[in-house]
Parts: C-alpha cells; sequence; structure tokens
C-alpha cells in the first residue's frame, strides 16, 4: 500500500518535472519573489494571530461553564470542516461594503462602512477565523488533559489566575505549539479559495492562486509548473523541519475536569474573549445561512444546482470511503509493523500528502492525463475522487494511527496468544474501538470533499461541477443571491456531516458490542 | 481537630452513596484503609474541598468549613504523584501560592532545611527523585502552618528505604507542628508504622478499625 500511494506521488511528480523541461517559456509574468513574500507573510501573520486567539479561547472555555458549553466547543470544532469558501462568503456579508455592519452604520449615522475586507487584512481574517477556531479546539484539549492533582495541588494554593496561567497552563500548551503552528502555517501557505475570493488581485495571492491563474486564466503550463515545484520545495521544506516535534492530540473527547474558577479581573476577562469569539466566528456562518434562505427558491429549482449536488454528494462519499480504506490499511500496517523502516514508511507516505497542495496535486494529475492522451473530462472525476482522498490521508492517519498504536503496544501479546486471524482481530477487537475514530474519518474526509475547489479548479467542465466550483461561478457571474445559497447548503451538508458521521458509527459499534 | 460528621456524598448519575465519619486529632496521624475504589480519595476531596457533600458538616477546630472553596480551607494536600511543578525549581514550588514570599526568603531556607535537604532550592523539579519531591512538597506545606494535612497514598512510588525515611519524616513533622493528618493508603506496613488510629472503609461506609 505505501508502496502503490509512494509510486503515485512519484508519478504526479515526475509529470510536474517532465513538464518543466518540456514546456517552452510561457508568455504570462509573474515576480515570483514577491509572490513568495506575500504567501509568506499571509500565512506567517495568520499563523500568529490564530495562536494568540486560539490560546485566549481554549483559556477562556476551559475556566467557563455556561448551558450551551459542549455546543460552542463542537461549533469551533467544525472549523477544520468549514468550507473556506463559506467562511469568505460570510465575511463579505457581514464586513463588505454591502454587508451588515456598512448596513447598520448607514442606518444609524447615514454613513457606509467601506473596510478593507479585500487583500491583506480580509484573507487573514478569514484565516483567523478558521484557524484560530481550529487552534483553540486543539489547545482546549491539552488544558483539559491536565492530571487532576496538578490542578488539585494548584487550588489548594490558591494560585491566583496569572499564576495559574504559567505553572500549570503553559507548560500543557507550549509542547503543542510548535507542532500546531507549522500546521496553521501550512494550511494558511496552500490556502486557495479564500485567496481566490478575498486577494482582491495580484497584490495579494498565494502561490496556489498563481498556480490556478497560470494554468486556467493565462494557459502558461511552464510557469504553473514552475510555482508548483516552488510550492512543494517550500512545504516539504516545513514539514521536515517541524516532523521532530511532538505530535498534536487529534482526539475531539470531552474529559471531565475538576470545577476551579478564576474570580475577578480574570472572569470578565474570559467572558470578554468568548464573547468576542463566538461573534467573530458564527457571525459569517450566521449571515452565510440568512443569505441563503433569501435566494433558496430561485437555486433549489435549476438544474445546474441539483448536478453539482448530485456530483459532490457521490465524490464526497467515494473520497471519503476511500480515504479510510487507505488509511485503515496504512495505520493497521504500521501498528503491526516490527521494523522502524517500515512503521516510517507507511507514516510518511500518508503524510506526504501535506507537502503537495491541492492546486499542486491537480496540476501534477492535469499533466499526467495530458501526457497519457486521456482527456480531462473523462479522467476527472476518477482524479478529483483519488486527489481529494489523498488529500485527507494526514488527517485520518493522525486521527487513525494513535488508536492503532494504543492496541498493539496494550494488547498485542494478548491478541497473538490467542491465535487470531487477521480479519477476527480486525473484526472483534481493532473495529469496536475504532469505530468512531473511522466515523470521524470519514466525516472529515467527505467534509474536505465537499469543500475542496483547488482539485475541481483544474478538472472541473461545464458538466462536471461541484457545489465550491459552481458557487466560484455564481460569484464571478455576480450571482450573489445564489451563492449565498450555494455556501448556505454547504455549510448545512458539512455540519451535518461532521456531527453526524462520528456519532452514527459510535452507536454502531456500541450496538455490536 | 478535624471532625467529619454523618458525611453522605452521591456521585452524579451514581446509584451508590458513601458515607463518612471521622476524627482526626492533633499531633496525630489517622489513617484510612480500603481496597482500590472503595472511595478513599473522596473522602480527602470532600475534606480538601473538591467535592461537596450531598449532607452532613466537616468541622476543624469546631468551625464548619464544608462550604469553603479549597483554596480558603485550612488543609493541605500531598498525592502520590503531580506534587511539584516540574519546570520550576524546589524553591519556587515552595514559595507558590504565597504572595511576597522571595525564592531565595530564609524561610524558604529554613523549610527545606527542616525536611532534609537545604542544598535543593536551586534545582528543577524534574531532576529531583520521588522521596525528594515528597520532601519539597512537605516543606511547602510548612511554610502555610495549616492544621490539616491529607495524604494520598503519597508513599506508593517510593523504595522501601526511602519510604521509611518520608514516613519518619510525616511523623515527626505532625507531632512538631500538631497537624491531625489524615493518611490514606492500601499499604498495611504503612499503617503499622505511622498510624495512630485506623479507620476501614468498606462498601461505601468508614468505620473505625
Amino acid at each position: 500500500m505505501a508502496l502503490a500511494i509512494a509510486a503515485l506521488i512519484a508519478t504526479l511528480f515526475w509529470s510536474i518535472l517532465s513538464a518543466a523541461a518540456g514546456q517552452p517559456p510561457g508568455t504570462s509574468r509573474a515576480d515570483i519573489g514577491y509572490l513568495i513574500y506575500i504567501t509568506t507573510l499571509q500565512a506567517a501573520l495568520s499563523t500568529v494571530l490564530s495562536l494568540v486567539v486560539g490560546i485566549a479561547l481554549a483559556w477562556a472555555l476551559n475556566r467557563l461553564r455556561f448551558w450551551g458549553r459542549t455546543f460552542l466547543i463542537g461549533l469551533f470544532a467544525s472549523a477544520i470542516v468549514t468550507p473556506g469558501l463559506v467562511v469568505a462568503f460570510g465575511l463579505l456579508s457581514v464586513w463588505g461594503r454591502a454587508g451588515w455592519l456598512s448596513g447598520l452604520s448607514q442606518s444609524l449615522f447615514h454613513v457606509p462602512l467601506d473596510l478593507p475586507i479585500f487583500g491583506l487584512g480580509g484573507v487573514v481574517a478569514a484565516h483567523l477565523i478558521l484557524d484560530g477556531a481550529f487552534a483553540a479546539r486543539i489547545l482546549l484539549a491539552r488544558l483539559d488533559a491536565i492530571p487532576q492533582a496538578r490542578l488539585k495541588t494548584g487550588q489548594s494554593l490558591a494560585l491566583d489566575p496569572w499564576t495559574r496561567f504559567v505553572v500549570i497552563d503553559w507548560p500543557a500548551l507550549r509542547g503543542t505549539l510548535p507542532g500546531l503552528a507549522a500546521i496553521i502555517f501550512l494550511l494558511a501557505f496552500t490556502s486557495f479559495p479564500i485567496v481566490l475570493l478575498l486577494g482582491g488581485g495580484p497584490s495579494v495571492q498565494t502561490l496556489e492562486v498563481a498556480i490556478y491563474s497560470a494554468v486556467r486564466l493565462d494557459f502558461d503550463l511552464g510557469l504553473a509548473v514552475k510555482l508548483a515545484l516552488i510550492q512543494i520545495a517550500i512545504c516539504s521544506a516545513i514539514i521536515l523541519a517541524t516532523s521532530a516535534l511532538a505530535p498534536i492530540v487529534s482526539s475531539l473527547d470531552h474529559p471531565a475536569v475538576p470545577r476551579w474558577r478564576d474570580a475577578g479581573t480574570a472572569r470578565v476577562l474570559q467572558w470578554g474573549v468568548l464573547a468576542i469569539a463566538t461573534l467573530g466566528f458564527a457571525s459569517p456562518l450566521l449571515a452565510v445561512l440568512i443569505d441563503g434562505v433569501s435566494g433558496l427558491g430561485d437555486v433549489l429549482s435549476q438544474r445546474a444546482f441539483w448536478n453539482a449536488v448530485a456530483t459532490s454528494l457521490w465524490i464526497g462519499a467515494a473520497s471519503a470511503v476511500l480515504a479510510l480504506m487507505l488509511a485503515l490499511i496504512a495505520a493497521a500496517g504500521r501498528a503491526s509493523a516490527t521494523s522502524r523502516l517500515a512503521r516510517t514508511a507507511l507514516g510518511a507516505s500518508a503524510y506526504a500528502y501535506l507537502a503537495v497542495p491541492a492546486v499542486a496535486l491537480s496540476l501534477g494529475a492535469f499533466l499526467l492525463v495530458r501526457n497519457l492522451g486521456v482527456a480531462p473530462d473523462t479522467a476527472g472525476p476518477i482524479v478529483v475522487v483519488i486527489a481529494n482522498a489523498l488529500l485527507s490521508l494526514p488527517f485520518a492517519m493522525a486521527t487513525l494511527a494513535p488508536p492503532f498504536d494504543a492496541i498493539a503496544r496494550g494488547r498485542g501479546k494478548l491478541i497473538r496468544s490467542l491465535d487470531l486471524s487477521g480479519a477476527r482481530q480486525f473484526l472483534d477487537i481493532e473495529w469496536p474501538l475504532i469505530a468512531r475514530d473511522a466515523g470521524l474519518v470519514l466525516a472529515l474526509a467527505f467534509c474536505f470533499s465537499l469543500g475542496d475547489l483547488g482539485v475541481i479548479a483544474l478538472f472541473g467542465t461545464q458538466d462536471f461541477v461541484t457545489l465550491p466550483l459552481l458557487m466560484v461561478r455564481a460569484v464571478g457571474a455576480y450571482r450573489t443571491h445564489d451563492a449565498a445559497t450555494i455556501a448556505a447548503l454547504m455549510l448545512v451538508l458539512t455540519v451535518a456531516a461532521f456531527v453526524a458521521l462520528p456519532k452514527l458509527f459510535g452507536r454502531l459499534a456500541d450496538a455490536g458490542r | 481537630m478535624l471532625a467529619v460528621d454523618d458525611v453522605i456524598f452521591v456521585y452524579a448519575g451514581w446509584p451508590d452513596s458513601y458515607r463518612f465519619s471521622m476524627e482526626a486529632a492533633a499531633g496525630e496521624i489517622t489513617a484510612v484503609r480500603g481496597a482500590s475504589g472503595a472511595g478513599k480519595s473522596t473522602l480527602l476531596d470532600l475534606v480538601a474541598g473538591f467535592l461537596v457533600p450531598t449532607s452532613g458538616s466537616i468541622r476543624v477546630g469546631g468551625a464548619d468549613i464544608s462550604a469553603l472553596p479549597p483554596e480558603r480551607r485550612p488543609v493541605s494536600i500531598l498525592f502520590q504523584a503531580e506534587t511539584l511543578f516540574e519546570h520550576l525549581s524546589a524553591a519556587r514550588n515552595v514559595a507558590l501560592g504565597l504572595p511576597g514570599e522571595r525564592v531565595g526568603s530564609p524561610r524558604i531556607a529554613a523549610a527545606l532545611a527542616e525536611v532534609g535537604l537545604p542544598d535543593i532550592g536551586a534545582q528543577r523539579a524534574a531532576t529531583l527523585s520521588g522521596g525528594q519531591k515528597q520532601r519539597v512538597a512537605l516543606a511547602r506545606t510548612l511554610l502555610r502552618d495549616k492544621p490539616v494535612l491529607l495524604l494520598d497514598e503519597p508513599f506508593s512510588a517510593l523504595d522501601d528505604e526511602t519510604r521509611a525515611a518520608t514516613r519518619g519524616l510525616v511523623q515527626s513533622l505532625t507531632l512538631k507542628h500538631k497537624w491531625a493528618t489524615v493518611l490514606v493508603t492500601h499499604h498495611a506496613d504503612d499503617i503499622s508504622a505511622i498510624a495512630d488510629r485506623v479507620y476501614l472503609l468498606e462498601n461505601g461506609v468508614l468505620r473505625a478499625a
């Protein structure tokens, strides 16, 4: 399996390299130095601000108890799967020239607000909403995992809120921060739909958007290949540099923690942080839902919409199943492998896709089918399913590898002494223990695929359209009501899948015990 | 000194209840024995204030402390592990939670000396042995001078020699500072070595052994 995945990576990489060697110099021009600078700048700003917001929000959520807390934590957890396109659109609805805030200002002060939503500010704000909430959820899990005895000791010593944070919270958080920063940086560095919608032109665009423009708008494959190689080189360097860092806990469980409230100013600050973060995260999503309702009738009557829904659903389902199967095989194989080399190979083949962002991966596939003489229209659906599954694989492995490792470590000898066959071992022992995680993997992969624009952007045609592509085309044609409705439906589908699938699989596992 | 008067506690969603009544005198070590999961730590959590009794009262020196939050109770607590913050120095661990107390103050040096560790103030807690960590935690208890000391299996992770030495230190400090020390353990040798009175926790009920 590792060999097959490695062979696929090598083939796509070879496609890009051979195209780089064979392409004549393109006619379009790009300031590659500036592209790297602006991509890095927005990613760095997004990373630093997301970590600050993540720490503050995790701190507030860890301390406060209120009605709806579990729902709110779940809402922030869904940031990982919320399509960037939806958030970017929601931001425009709230902060844009014709948005809620401008409307409020107009009606109160008779002056419209003209906030700089397009450009660096808008791009960083959209990343901040998604990545700040994602960081908060990860960091909250670290705070919730602080040993109870340590908390009890601190409470009995009457530590003040600041000392408590420095002495108890910070040591629990700091180990996670470098790895988390690397992930957020990579997500922002390879951001595509947010920059496409909010970048506001060539002055603020990422390498991904530049690759897309080179292929689809300028038809300059030479430039696209050059940019893709730069992108892969930078992402690989970041992954290699951070591979030695501690892994990030991916569990979304809610462990019990003892009550220890902070008092006074700290408590006021916590409520303030929570209120601002909730408003900042929820208002664009709420705006998408409200705006989406207004155009519902028009959109539902369009045949193109239903075609896009069907395409998105079957591609999402197929990608999710493929991603789950690949991750199960890789994780089980890795856990049972005795040689260090085999373990590393199985892990690296899954994580390699973090280094090959969606548009670069799509470009490799695009060049490959072109070299093979297959029409992109014919290959499109298969390539999109495989590419989306591979893009979910790092997250799928991060979710499934730890439980498989734990089973092998804790019960490996017992399983071997019972002489169970591979299938019996999986069905009787491993599956009941990992079923909920498998549901989470299916949900993540389905949602990633549903919100993907990077892969479909190069393979989409008039007849092969997913919801994100349909939405971008609606935005491009100034049909904003249609775009709002599509965004709202994508949001509803994503959150429903993210909430329902892990629960469903958890119940199936419980029923089978 | 410490009186737990007919305290009943029920965990939310659990059918069974715990019933505790006990007394611990100043200058004495009162041991609570029981199997794993019998509710020994629940008793300590109730006295320390991490859990709130369903009914009954907890008094120290005659004053009802049942409604006080943990940080305001006249109680110190030591666990088997996680007693110190490992990234801080021994002296900083002792000074924690004492406003205005400087790491290099004579009081901290004296407390560390009293537990037999006069020279390790600057050392990081992570570099200390299990026995040294428990001694530093006892030095911290000395500075707070609270009348009740709760010990939750504090010797379990120690080797025999260190265990005997730490037990002896707890005994001498209890006598000297007139603490009412409550030791929770399932080790019979700890009880026979230092306990002045013993309670047995069985089937959710605490009774004198």
